[in-house]
């Protein structure tokens, strides 16, 4: 048997990808979850086609307006269309998140991974992820505005800092349940060098968990970045953020209540449906992570 | 269990060495030379020289950091740029309403998570336990501020039913109804967590075999459910509990911004949002401590609870 066959051959088969999502189809709330998260997703990218009205226009003649015929979401106190402000705060939002998600959860795959192969660097890669665990993540984002001043910068660099260790102790998990088993060893045993061993022998079999994991704590993310816009530590006025512009709405709450309200509802729908979305695919993936 | 403990405050350590570093680089990136500051715009050029080898701000940085160890350790924090009060002075007066506030959110939270998790767990796929369910995913993804608007919005504005901003003191002292809202705003974003692995705990110890006994030996069905299943099933949820300290000290800044709670977390986003690092710098610190404590005691009490743990 060839070097490459024992690399494909033993690893656990992969439901294919249609089997997943046919699976994955047949449950009815993800189905749901799943086609508001593409639609959402969608809206967020086409934001500029398909925003009614510029969502930086101020127009003093119709501030504090109501949900209404022409602007469907009513207007905010400086008279911006609060549904075009939602479509492109929507956009950073998604953004932010999945950045948090993406790079978080590269670092931290990495790390976890070399932890589970080499021995040797377990006990330093893990103190660093005990260091990091001990900073909730708005903790990191206030620290890190104070020091370069709030922006988006500071989010992301909270929000991947509130990924990684995670990501990094479900990858050392998943990575050490694979390194005991007997392909490894063979693979050892016929010579195939530690970048191949690291890359097709194991991270390939652990990509899947922590796929589930990343899909499980979007949702999360998405939260912890928000509640940094609404405390003023992310997005800087007029740029539109689901959290700031909640923030802001919090001014003019019992005057105009829809101000703050619909930005925050839009924050929940997203949420909601990624994490409905991420229960059904754990189960779906990986029944493992289940507890 | 002694040197489970001994372990895990080893393990803080280097932990809290990284949350005073951070706080220290917080004080090295004033923008001005505190220095200049103190010497005021018309200082000679050795005055402020003075007043830098005065303050030891000469000297390397790792000998600056170690000096700021050892004041630290005096509670000595700093004075505010804004009030010119002693940091440590104002953190005195923040942590007692933030600790209020956590604690209110926890009594609120704790009983009504087990409540619905056990009634979900007992009820498993009927409508209680999908109603239960669907509440508790749909209370996870809401966000903390978006409970307190809607809050605010109906229990303190048009209802008037309870006040909404500020404190008006101790709970001991009529402070209660002024706590309530920032309670019920923090304590919501728990129950979801909370009543989620209640549920799966009590359905994995429900099949056990001493609740079969129970059973068979024809206690009451409440008795079974509250004294053999709930309270084994405690071990995994105070662990969560702790897990969940990371979300109640976010929660807990985001809830006192909204509800102008004189807390810690407020004090700290009033401090960076006016540039006022040591305020700034000793809020941030107090909070990462309060958390590196709240779990180590909850490592502690799952040790304590779990006697296997020790083994392991």
């Amino acid at each position: 048997m060839s070097v490459e066959a024992l690399g494909t051959a033993q690893a656990p088969a992969p439901a294919g990808r249609a089997g997943v999502l046919r699976r994955l189809m047949r449950d009815k709330v993800a189905a749901i979850a799943a086609i508001a998260l593409t639609l959402i997703v969608l809206a967020a990218i086409a934001a500029p086609l398909i925003a009614p009205y510029d969502p930086y226009f101020t127009d003093l003649t119709k501030v504090m307006q109501p949900p209404n015929e022409t602007n469907w979401f009513g207007t905010d106190n400086t008279g911006r269309d609060i549904l075009s402000r939602v479509l492109y705060g929507t956009r950073s939002t998604l953004m932010l998140g999945l950045i948090g998600v993406i790079v978080g959860g590269l670092l931290g795959g990495v790390l976890g991974i070399l932890a589970a192969f080499y021995p040797r660097l377990d006990g330093w890669i893990m103190r660093l992820v005990d260091i990091m665990l001990a900073f909730p993540a708005i903790l990191i984002g206030l620290a890190v505005a104070a020091i370069f001043g709030a922006g988006l910068t500071a989010v992301v660099i909270a929000l991947v800092v509130a990924t990684v260790p995670d990501v990094a102790r479900v990858a050392r998990g998943a990575a050490v349940g694979v390194m005991g088993q007997e392909f490894i060893e063979a693979g050892r045993a016929v010579g195939v060098s530690d970048s191949t061993l690291i890359w097709r022998y194991l991270t390939l079999n652990c990509i899947s968990t922590i796929f589930v994991f990343l899909t499980l704590r979007f949702g999360q993310i998405i939260l912890i970045g928000s509640a940094l816009g609404f405390l003023g530590m992310g997005a800087q006025p007029p740029t539109a953020e689901l959290g700031m512009m909640a923030a802001q709405g919090r001014d003019f709450l019992f005057m105009a209540p829809h101000i703050a309200t619909i930005p925050s509802l839009a924050i929940f729908v997203i949420v909601l449906a990624a994490n409905l979305l991420g229960d059904a695919l754990r189960d779906v993936l990986d029944p493992r992570l289940q507890q | 269990m002694a040197r489970q403990i001994v372990h895990r405050l080893l393990i803080s350590f280097p932990a809290l060495l990284g949350v005073l570093f951070l706080c220290f680089c917080l004080l090295q990136v004033v923008p001005a030379d505190p220095a200049m500051i103190i010497a005021g715009p018309d200082a000679k050029a050795d005055t402020i020289a003075a007043i830098r080898l005065e303050l030891g701000l000469d000297r390397p940085i790792p000998i600056q950091f170690l000096d700021y160890i050892l004041r630290v350790l005096r509670g000595d924090l700093g004075r505010s740029i804004i009030s010119n009060k002693m940091v440590s002075e104002e953190l005195g007066l923040t942590i007692g309403p933030t600790v209020e506030l956590m604690l209110g959110a926890m009594i609120m939270a704790v009983p009504v998570g087990l409540a619905l998790g056990t009634l979900a767990a007992v009820n498993r796929g009927r409508l209680t336990d999908r109603l239960i369910m669907a509440f508790s995913v749909a209370g996870v993804s809401m966000p903390v501020f978006f409970i307190g608007l809607i809050l605010i919005q109906y229990v303190g504005f048009k209802w008037a039913l309870l006040p909404f901003t500020g404190r008006t003191g101790p709970v001991w002292a009529g402070g209660l109804p002024s706590l309530i809202l920032p309670a019920v705003t923090l304590g919501a974003v728990l129950i979801g967590p909370i009543s989620r692995l209640t549920r799966t705990a009590v359905l994995e110890v429900l099949g056990a075999d001493f609740v079969r006994t129970a059973r068979a030996k024809g206690l009451r069905e409440t008795v079974v459910i509250v004294h053999h299943a709930l309270r084994n099933a405690l071990i995994p949820v105070v662990t969560l509990i702790g897990l969940q300290a990371a979300f109640l000290l976010g929660g807990a800044v985001v809830t006192e911004t909204m509800f102008s709670w004189p807390g810690v977390g407020r004090l700290a986003v009033g401090a960076i949002v006016s540039s006022d690092f040591p305020t700034a710098q000793g809020a941030i610190m107090i909070l990462a401590l309060a958390f590196l404590l709240i779990n180590l005691l909850v490592d502690v009490l799952y040790v304590y609870l779990d006697p296997r743990v020790q083994r392991t």
